[in-house]
């Protein structure tokens, strides 16, 4: 952000006393603001260092009085982490690999090429956006019962690839293509598979990069879905996480902090990382909330 | 969403060429064909069981029975429904007055700030990157009698609060958290259209002697009137959803107090084993909702976000 010359309060407002003050509360709010938004995860990662009977104790300390290290190793053993983490993983790959073949054909499609029936295919999807999801929670669990997909990594992809907000964000980003691209690779004789792959899918990779952080996000944090679908072996990290952490009995407080900080780190750093272009690809995807 | 007007030039051009176009409709389709497949099978098709399983007994072992309007007779003799509706409407009104004028304050605020501004955006943006399974673990902590939050009451001489168990602050805690959480992507929506507003503006209300107030109330609030609309029914769409927190935090106790509709829905399915029920109450959640989503549409349609 470059330097503003005036915001709505104007340098000749600041001096005056009256303002001034208001300025610097308003200022103090959103410093007490910044801390009330980092002190919890913080703290989840100081009480992963503390002893247990130290994260325990009222009132409670911030800072940890010895620090133990070796918490966050008991942590890793507790439960099987990679393979939670592969299996995350392997739905975020599944689920993109569905986005761009299914969503990204299907949008070059609508966006490029001739179709029969064209609008009434693509309200055949974009209706779909006008149904809640919660709706129709339970008949598509026992339709995916029915299909025989319950159990199996699947039953995660390929409902990825029903996704009319991807497909509207998809077609409205490739009608910005020039289609003469197009025309002059047909004319060269490229096929239109070739027209996709070599030529919209490279150019419309700002878009299929906000999507990709749309579905890892998805499938870091989905939990309730993937716990009813997925069986046990293929479960993701936050299901496993929710049923062997957060419903566990008998599970010290600060081993149970250390599981929590392991599991929010990676996506607080990417976030940092690629911080400038996801909240960019925010703002694309700003219809979503 | 907008679309570019240069689109209109193809239209004209391949109707002339007609071997190629028969061959370009086969591709066409060739293509759309996975989506039209996927989009029938996991959206379209349990859409239509839904309401087709409402007037069924579900049974995955002895097979489906026609029951007529029996599930929905069930629904409406349920106390519990009842009690979910009014939870939801609850839910609903208390993330409005909680939480859907925090992201505006925010974004006013940090838009004012003349530095580190980089700073706060990424702070108020930081919660929402934390999964909910980590949330809810350490919410709970933060929540608890002896956590943190209590501690800090008791030593500014205010009594204990039991955020989760007392049945007059369990909504209002997930509430809170939830806050917490999400406020930060609406914030950034409002704080690029308070950006976008010209600065010559607030010059000229300047000039003619416009005060702060004013010009935040005639200038700032109206330049995000659609932003402020559009998000006001996407929290209503989402909260008149919402479980996963009321489910994964207390289950929907104390004693029912965060049993919110969807919720009723998942317990009807997974506890109860009543999945008909269920459909049912799906089907009647839809209608409810489809005067949201209509509402939601003509915003959208005029605009809401301006990517």
């Amino acid at each position: 952000m470059k330097a503003q010359e005036r915001t709505i309060i104007s340098n000749y407002d600041l001096k005056k006393p009256g303002t001034r003050l208001m300025y610097y509360l308003m200022n103090l709010l959103v410093v007490i603001m910044m801390c009330c938004m980092v002190y919890p995860i913080l703290i989840s990662l100081l009480n992963g260092l503390k002893a247990n009977t130290e994260v325990n104790s009222f009132p409670p300390t911030f800072f940890p009085k010895e620090w133990h290290f070796e918490n966050y190793i008991k942590a890793w053993n507790y439960i099987d982490l990679p393979m939670y983490f592969k299996n995350t993983m392997m739905i975020f790959v599944g689920n993109m690999v569905v986005t761009v073949i299914v969503l990204g054909l299907a949008a070059y499609a609508l966006s490029k090429m001739q179709v029969p029936l064209k609008s009434a295919i693509y309200y055949y999807f974009l209706m779909t956006l006008f149904i809640p999801a919660t709706t129709y929670m339970i008949p598509n669990f026992i339709n995916l019962k029915d299909l025989g997909l319950m159990g199996s990594f699947a039953a995660i992809w390929l409902p990825a690839g029903a996704n009319a907000f991807f497909l509207l964000l998809l077609k409205t980003f490739m009608d910005g293509i020039h289609v003469e691209i197009f025309e002059s690779a047909r004319i060269d004789g490229a096929s239109e598979i070739r027209g996709f792959f070599q030529i919209a899918f490279p150019l419309s990779i700002p878009i299929f990069a906000t999507l990709s952080i749309f579905v890892f996000a998805t499938a870091w944090n989905d939990w309730f879905w993937p716990s009813f679908i997925l069986s046990q072996e293929n479960k993701p990290l936050s299901a496993a996480i929710r049923d062997f952490v957060l419903n566990a009995r008998r599970l010290d407080l600060n081993i149970r902090f250390a599981i929590l900080t392991i599991v929010m780190i990676p996506p607080i750093l990417i976030f940092l990382f690629f911080q400038k272009f996801i909240l960019r690809g925010l703002y694309l995807g700003g219809v979503k909330g | 969403m907008e679309q570019t007007t240069a689109v209109p030039i193809s239209k004209t051009k391949p109707q002339t060429q007609r071997p190629g176009r028969y061959k370009r409709y086969v591709w066409g389709f060739i293509f759309i064909l996975p989506a039209l497949v996927i989009f029938t099978l996991f959206l379209w098709l349990p859409i239509f069981k839904g309401v087709l399983n409402s007037f069924y007994d579900v049974d995955f072992v002895k097979g489906n029975t026609f029951i007529g309007f029996d599930n929905y007779k069930t629904v409406f003799a349920d106390r519990d429904v009842m009690t979910s509706v009014r939870n939801t409407l609850y839910y609903m009104g208390l993330a409005l007055a909680i939480g859907f004028w925090v992201p505006i304050l925010f974004a006013l605020a940090i838009s004012e700030m003349r530095r580190f501004q980089g700073f706060a955006r990424v702070a108020a943006y930081l919660p929402y990157v934390v999964p909910f399974v980590v949330l809810y673990g350490v919410w709970r902590w933060l929540y608890d009698p002896v956590g943190p939050i209590n501690a800090v009451l008791k030593s500014i001489g205010l009594s204990q609060i039991n955020f989760m168990v007392d049945r007059a602050w369990s909504m209002a805690s997930i509430v809170i958290m939830e806050t917490w959480q999400s406020f930060g992507s609406a914030m950034l929506i409002y704080l690029a259209a308070i950006l976008a507003v010209p600065r010559d503006w607030y010059e000229a209300a300047e000039i003619d002697g416009a005060g702060i107030w004013h010009r935040i109330r005639y200038i700032t609030l109206p330049a995000i009137r659609n932003q402020i609309m559009l998000l006001l029914m996407l929290q209503l769409i989402a909260t008149s959803q919402g479980f996963q927190t009321q489910y994964a935090m207390l289950d929907g106790g104390p004693n029912n107090a965060t049993l919110t509709y969807a919720l009723l829905i998942v317990k009807y399915a997974f506890v109860r084993q009543d999945y008909g029920v269920a459909s049912a109450l799906g089907v009647l959640m839809f209608f409810a909702l489809s005067i949201l989503a209509i509402v939601q549409y003509r915003i959208n349609n005029r605009g809401g976000v301006k990517s």
